[in-house]
């Protein structure tokens, strides 16, 4: 099942560069899908994806699609931006932990609450895709 | 072979605006700052330079011109060395490794004198420029850079969770900042030395909520020197020194951020490392006369005051608000004025820490004094603490 699509009227202030490995990663993002590597010796996943398991250097991994739910560990909202956000600013980030039990750092939508449950949505910037968090089941847009 | 060490001798520049702006007429030089702070170090020594055999570095920024700045400033001073001379980087713990390395040179018998100096030039650089760079110091370039992260956020998200976990509020944080304004007005090098009320740092403008103006670092520069030596090179002098009772190091093995979900505000690098450190001198917190911390906002201080075991877990901003941690109190912490008023010139933040136990443990301190200070802590520490290093000093008389 897809994640929500947030449509953004400009490109993203400061782009990821794309290696080889990754690109699987972004381009399942721009289809809705947030993806991360498991080791599959260790069985346990890491983000961002890595090419081994960082937990047993196991060398064999497997993409696993990630349900995008979780709570929101922590939060800011950043009002001295790089020059890069100012067009952006003020920028509230965060923490969320997924169900999965991986932690994982992004923009947040809305005002949630620290514990609130959230889910993931795919911010479709005119160059490429970003992940963000929003309350579970709220309309929040960037 | 290993030996004892001791430090004999520092000198440190003001804090502050050093830099000249690119199109000044006549403009700061680093070298033209630095070398007389180690000539001024190396008379409070009392050796004669021909005893130096090693020099340490902190790295500068990027925005000094003069590149291989450790060898140029040898041949700037006529220092040849049998031991060693580097310049050392490791983000917040860079003074601290450059301090580390310099005990290493005496410890491990290359040199019997080696200095631990520096300077840090940035404060032309505007601060949404200067940010551009340090965003992409923490956490992942193609994976948190790309969302504005700077280093000050991870601090307030450290903020909000440890108010969320144990209801401190935001006025017993933001006394961290007023306490260290009344130390910093007693310090001759600090930066900021008037006085600050609560209203002012709670009223100040957001930077990155919930943390404003006052509780996060300045921007500034300055230059340090210390001295360290042989411990028997130290007593021949006869006159007081500060000895290097402990040191520990300990890194989480994470960059910023732990995909394993941990608790982040118990800041366990900086736990581990003063465990290790207190063992090596045989002491504990409760020994301690005074800690420096590594501290570049409010709530840095009262986490790492908790996790050196200074203050009790979830009370340190408590604490910090009744006058525990304050010069007078039960252990006063940051009485240079730490980070947000002595200032905080990143990459020689380390060695200012040891300036101030050097100052306080060889009794210099003069109105900011601790009486009858004996054994100091400082920290250094890795984006949120993820290591941390540590070091106790003594005084010795």
């Amino acid at each position: 099942m897809s994640l929500p699509f947030i449509d953004v009227a400009s490109a993203r202030p400061w782009p990821p560069r794309i290696s080889a490995f990754t690109k699987p990663f972004w381009d399942a993002l721009r289809e809705g899908r947030l993806m991360t590597t498991r080791g599959r010796t260790s069985g346990r996943l890491t983000f961002p994806p890595k090419p081994f398991c960082p937990h047993d250097w196991g060398r064999e991994v497997e993409w696993v699609e990630l349900s995008g739910r979780g709570k929101l560990y922590t939060q800011t909202v950043i009002h001295a931006t790089p020059a890069a956000f100012i067009g952006e600013a003020p920028i509230r980030n965060g923490i969320v932990d997924l169900e999965e039990g991986v932690r994982i750092a992004a923009r947040i939508l809305g005002e949630p609450a620290l514990e609130c449950r959230v889910e993931c949505v795919v911010l479709r910037y005119t160059d490429g895709p970003l992940f963000a968090f929003r309350a579970a089941g709220t309309a929040h847009r960037l | 072979m290993t030996r004892r060490v001791a430090i004999i001798g520092a000198a440190a520049s003001p804090n502050g605006k050093l830099q000249t702006p690119q199109d000044a007429p006549l403009q700061t030089l680093e070298h033209e700052i630095l070398a007389p702070l180690v000539i001024e170090a190396m008379a409070v020594a009392g050796v004669p330079k021909e005893e130096v055999g090693a020099l340490v570095f902190a790295m500068c920024r990027p925005y000094t011109l003069q590149k291989y700045f450790a060898t140029f400033m040898a041949n700037y001073l006529r220092l040849p060395l049998k031991g060693s001379i580097m310049e050392v980087l490791g983000n917040g713990m860079t003074g601290g490794m450059a301090f580390d390395q310099a005990i290493n040179a005496v410890a491990l018998g290359h040199a019997d004198v080696a200095l631990a100096l520096g300077i840090n030039m940035e404060s032309q650089a505007a601060s949404a420029e200067h940010a551009m760079s340090t965003m992409r110091a923490t956490g992942d370039v193609d994976f948190h850079t790309i969302f504005g992260f700077t280093p000050i956020a991870w601090y307030a998200m450290d903020a909000v969770r440890y108010m969320h976990d144990f209801g401190a509020t935001r006025a017993q944080l933001a006394s961290v900042a007023v306490k260290n304004r009344r130390h910093a007005c007693l310090n001759p090098i600090a930066q900021f030395r008037k006085p600050l009320s609560l209203e002012e740092v709670l009223s100040a403008r957001p930077i990155v909520e919930p943390l404003g103006l006052f509780e996060v670092p300045p921007r500034g520069d300055g230059a340090v020197c210390l001295v360290v030596c042989a411990e028997e090179v130290a007593k021949a002098r006869g006159t007081p020194y500060a000895l290097v009772r402990g040191r520990g190091f300990f890194h989480d093995g994470t960059h910023q951020l732990s995909d394993v979900p941990n608790d982040m505000i118990a800041f366990s690098a900086a736990h581990r490392a003063a465990t290790a450190a207190y063992g090596a001198a045989g002491i504990g917190p409760g020994d301690l006369d005074l800690a420096e911390l590594y501290a570049p906002c409010t709530i840095v201080e009262v986490l790492a005051s908790e996790a050196l075991g200074l203050t009790p877990r979830g009370r340190g901003a408590a604490e910090a608000q009744a006058g525990e941690t304050s010069l007078g109190g039960r252990i006063p912490i940051c009485t240079s004025g730490g980070c947000l008023s002595r200032g905080h010139p990143a990459y020689v933040t380390g060695l200012l820490t040891i300036y101030e136990l050097w100052e306080q443990l060889t009794h210099r301190a003069g109105e900011r004094q601790v009486a009858n200070a004996r054994l100091g802590a400082g920290s250094c520490e890795l984006g949120n603490y993820n290591a941390a290093l540590i070091h106790i000093l003594e005084a010795v008389a």
